[in-house]
């Protein structure tokens, strides 16, 4: 698989860890249980940077010519 | 009329051509698709991974709040063993009930009922905290439900003994 492709699929898998770990935060905050929100507020935050760094790849290929 | 016919056919024949250049101009059109539907894709990603943080932020200050406060609830030799006392915490809404074991213990919960928020009392005879709404039981020991209606267990009030005094020094919604 090549490098384009690889960002270009990475995206959605991203996209997926965003989902379910701003439901987690959201069921831990309303919940009480604001240790489970931590935890996943990094997790998203950190695939948001990595989904932004994969962007940046599959642009940079997407649009090379 | 033959020539009419003629035309007409033409006219249709041109248009089926001119359809025709679509088939070249479609690789684009698919890419182009492709990018914008991955930029959509992203912007949500992002926007999704940020919206995390306000619950992040305001889980701090709730936190923050229902920690900090200390205290005093009861002097150590105020209950006897197997008695019980009313008491609120953290605000003066949160009405709670502080039990001295058979077991020599201090355990406190908030006393709102997890079902439809009847107060519960502790029950000396039987060792268990009872509301008498619906006849719901929860254990004394972990505030768990162990009979009736409600399904989840009361909120646990820490609490600690300190030069005979107990003192009720944190809260937590879910436990064990
Ligand atoms: S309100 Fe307590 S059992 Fe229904």
């Amino acid at each position: 698989m090549d490098k384009k492709r690889a960002a270009f699929l990475s995206i959605f898998v991203f996209l997926a860890v965003n989902v379910i770990s701003l439901a987690r935060v959201i069921e831990g905050y309303y919940g009480k249980e604001y240790s489970h929100v931590y935890p996943f507020m990094f997790a998203a935050l950190i695939s948001t940077a990595l989904a932004t760094v994969a962007f940046f790849i599959w642009k940079k290929e997407e649009y090379k010519n | 009329m033959t020539e009419e016919k003629k035309n007409k056919n033409n006219s249709s024949d041109d248009q089926d051509m001119m359809k025709l250049v679509d088939n070249l101009n479609r690789k684009d059109d698919v890419n182009l698709n492709r990018r914008a539907f991955l930029k959509a894709s992203f912007g949500t990603t992002v926007a999704i991974g940020l919206a995390t943080t306000p619950f992040g932020v305001m889980s701090a200050v709730q936190n923050d709040k229902d920690d900090s406060e200390r205290v005093e609830i009861a002097d150590a030799n105020e209950l006897a063993v197997g008695e019980a006392k009313n008491f609120s915490y953290p605000t003066e809404g949160d009405t709670a009930v502080l039990v001295r074991t058979p077991d020599d213990k201090y355990v406190a919960y908030n006393n709102k009922c997890t079902h439809l928020q009847c107060p519960v009392f502790y029950e000396h005879k039987d060792n268990v905290l009872l509301c008498p709404c619906h006849k719901g039981y929860f254990d004394v020991n972990n505030g768990h439900p162990i009979a009736g209606p409600p399904q989840r267990e009361l909120p646990k009030i820490l609490v600690e003994v300190k030069d005979g005094k107990v003192f009720a020094v944190g809260r937590e919604y879910r436990h064990g």
